[in-house]
């Protein structure tokens, strides 16, 4: 790796470290939580927010991650291992009641009079009104209740304040003018919460240089050609069998293959006289 | 390859059409093999590109959107073999998100780039753009890997709004704003509505247009490979993903239909060092399309696809074709919609519909316009409906 590289990684998470400590003297310990998604930029993130308080010599907030219900086996295997291995208590977040009215089979309908009040409320909270939704990545009421609702469920139970994010300002265009820091006010879905992102300066290319620089751990499915992780039935690879870091990231969009792109795909189809 | 998307075969000047709407394909002519007898395997983009570029049918993995991981790309196979692949299209449906990008060095689907607000593509000039940058540093190296470029144009798909300087090419009595272009897209297109024989026949002039403007991307395209001198060591196939109506059958646009209008596809193969055209009258499939890359690649055939070579000529195995899709009659698809299939043979069309459990069967021969539905008189019902039947079950999950 050249001299550069290893210059420019050092800047970058010092800053990093900057804004960790910046967060801890801002947030009570027990008020904060990490998510952890097992992917390249949520391991990363962890890794540096360990090492601050290592540093400082104070408990590592608590780390949750959310089972949307169709992860990668590969993902829940890296999470179990890695946790595991850097002695981390993590917490899994689930909308169980959701999978039991599913029997957890991606596609399977779930009618809505199955699920708890809790669900049933949030349901009610985003207008939707249809008698059943199936149980797939891409249902926009199922998106809620496996992800939104999981997550405010827990800020809720525990009180938390602050909540660590791995975002980057170069996923999207969107995120240019993004601030480490950002407040959510207490809204209709969620209540009130502070979001900080640590490596928010990082490329997609600082995150390899990053992972292979310190031998960082990471899920083999980078290595056989994915380039983003997300649910399993919306991730697809970009170059099969060429591992991610060697493929075209300045080129190519990250998450070419996600959710991303579906809308700007749906609108397109629209226009064209389909849906 | 060179896919144009919604083209249909009877308006190219070599398959008769006697409007001069491709001129310069036509002028292609005497260095091609033109196949008169290909077959889509789907009347929609959706159905009908796992058969282009996998070679396999539409269902055979369920009903998924996205292009099934299980599927192999022949983009896959070329680069498992050192061979460049790169991909120049505007098509939503064959996007990143879709799956459609696995087996690309280079992958562009616009997806990252601006469309107008009416014409929702890039088109034709902006993919050979594209083309043109890749290609100008590709070739810049001399010692460049064998490539497999594969270009898709938009141009003919509806919504109908052909630039001016092509409309008039065709008739310049139409006077239409591209806001009017785009009302008769919503009001009469969308509806489905052919109530009005001198509307669709508006609409087709429109087409014609677009396929007139189109033929004129591929000219500037063939100029490209020249420029950075490519094309001399060359081999170019050109073909449509389906059709499109024009009320052969009470309809419009590109629906779960499998008549000829959408199912009959242009196909042609353009070799720089012929100096005779030749015809060619093998039933052949769109299926067939990946393993002939592989034949001109000199590689081996694959067992995962489905089809067979083209070439050489004389060795392809005389058989039937297949084609399925979702049986919408709408401009949406409905989860209560269900597959409608045919199969050819010969001459005879047997088609079935699993809605109504219905079935037509055509002599295309006698019968081009699939008018005079013979499955309640032919002695030939019987065999048909075995074998659609078996390819059905075949290939279902």
């Amino acid at each position: 790796m050249s001299k550069e590289t290893k210059e420019r990684n050092v800047e970058l998470i010092e800053k990093s470290k900057e804004v960790v400590r910046e967060t801890f003297k801002k947030y009570e310990l027990a008020k904060c939580a990490i998510t952890w998604t097992g992917g390249k930029d949520s391991t990363t993130n962890l890794w540096i927010v360990r090492q601050v308080c290592v540093e400082e010599n104070i408990p590592l907030p608590q780390v949750i991650t959310i089972d949307e219900g169709d992860a990668f086996p590969e993902i829940t295997d890296f999470l179990v291992t890695i946790s595991k291995k850097w002695h981390i208590d993590l917490k899994w977040l689930c909308n169980f009641d959701m999978l039991k009215c599913c029997q957890s089979h991606l596609g399977n309908d779930i009618q809505v009079k199955d699920l708890d009040e809790r669900n049933q409320a949030e349901l009610k909270r985003i207008e939707f009104e249809f008698k059943s939704f199936p149980f797939e990545a891409e249902s926009y009421a199922g998106n809620h209740l496996m992800k939104t609702v999981v997550l405010n469920k827990f800020l809720e139970q525990s009180k938390t304040e602050l909540l660590f994010m791995a975002l980057r300002r170069d996923e999207q265009a969107a995120r240019k003018e993004d601030e480490y820091f950002t407040h959510h006010e207490a809204g209709y879905l969620m209540p009130e919460h502070t979001r900080v992102s640590p490596i928010l300066h990082f490329t997609e290319r600082d995150i390899w240089d990053n992972t292979h620089l310190h031998n960082l751990p990471y899920c083999p499915l980078y290595k056989i050609g994915y380039r983003s992780l997300g649910a399993r039935s919306s991730s697809n690879p970009g170059v099969v069998s060429v591992p991610a870091w060697e493929q075209d990231l300045e080129n190519v969009p990250e998450r070419a293959g996600r959710r991303q792109d579906k809308e700007k795909a749906m609108e397109r189809l629209r226009k064209l006289g389909y849906m | 390859m060179l896919t144009i998307d919604t083209l249909r075969k009877d308006v190219l000047g070599c398959y008769g059409n006697k409007n001069n709407l491709t001129p310069f394909l036509d002028s292609l002519q005497p260095k091609c093999i033109k196949f008169t007898n290909a077959q889509s395997t789907g009347p929609y983009t959706q159905a009908s590109f796992p058969g282009i570029l996998t070679s396999s049918y539409y269902l055979e993995y369920g009903r998924q959107k996205k292009c099934s991981p299980k599927r192999t790309l022949v983009s896959e196979v070329l680069k498992k073999s050192g061979i460049t692949t790169a991909a120049f299209h505007s098509n939503p449906y064959l996007c990143g998100y879709f799956g459609w990008n696995r087996g690309w060095d280079i992958f562009y689907d616009s997806m990252q780039d601006e469309v107008s607000d009416k014409i929702p593509y890039i088109k034709g000039d902006g993919i050979n753009h594209k083309v043109d940058q890749w290609l100008s540093s590709y070739s810049k190296n001399n010692n460049y890997s064998p490539f497999f470029l594969w270009t898709h144009y938009m141009d003919v798909h509806e919504p109908y709004i052909p630039t001016r300087e092509y409309l008039n090419k065709v008739d310049p009595s139409i006077n239409l704003s591209e806001d009017e272009m785009l009302n008769l897209f919503k009001e009469v297109i969308l509806k489905r509505d052919v109530s009005d024989k001198k509307t669709v026949k508006l609409l087709k002039k429109l087409y014609d247009a677009g396929v007139r403007e189109t033929d004129n991307y591929v000219k500037e395209f063939f100029k490209i490979l020249e420029k950075y001198g490519v094309l001399k060591d060359s081999v170019v196939i050109i073909t449509n993903d389906h059709g499109d109506e024009f009320d052969e059958h009470n309809g419009l646009s590109h629906d779960g239909k499998m008549y000829s209008e959408l199912i009959s596809s242009p196909l042609i193969i353009y070799f720089n060092d012929r100096t005779q055209g030749k015809t060619c009258d093998n039933l052949v499939s769109n299926i067939d399309i990946s393993p002939t890359i592989l034949y001109l690649f000199g590689l081996e055939p694959l067992g995962a696809f489905k089809g067979h070579s083209f070439l050489p000529l004389e060795k392809y195995p005389q058989k039937g074709v297949f084609g399925e899709a979702i049986n919408k009659t709408s401009n949406q698809e409905k989860e209560t919609d269900k597959p409608i299939y045919f199969y050819q043979e010969n001459d005879l069309k047997i088609i079935y519909r699993e809605a109504d459990q219905s079935w037509e069967m055509y002599n295309l021969n006698e019968d081009p316009q699939e008018l005079n539905n013979l499955i309640n008189i032919s002695d030939k019902s019987k065999d048909m409906k075995k074998k659609i039947m078996s390819q059905i079950k075949q290939i279902t999950i």
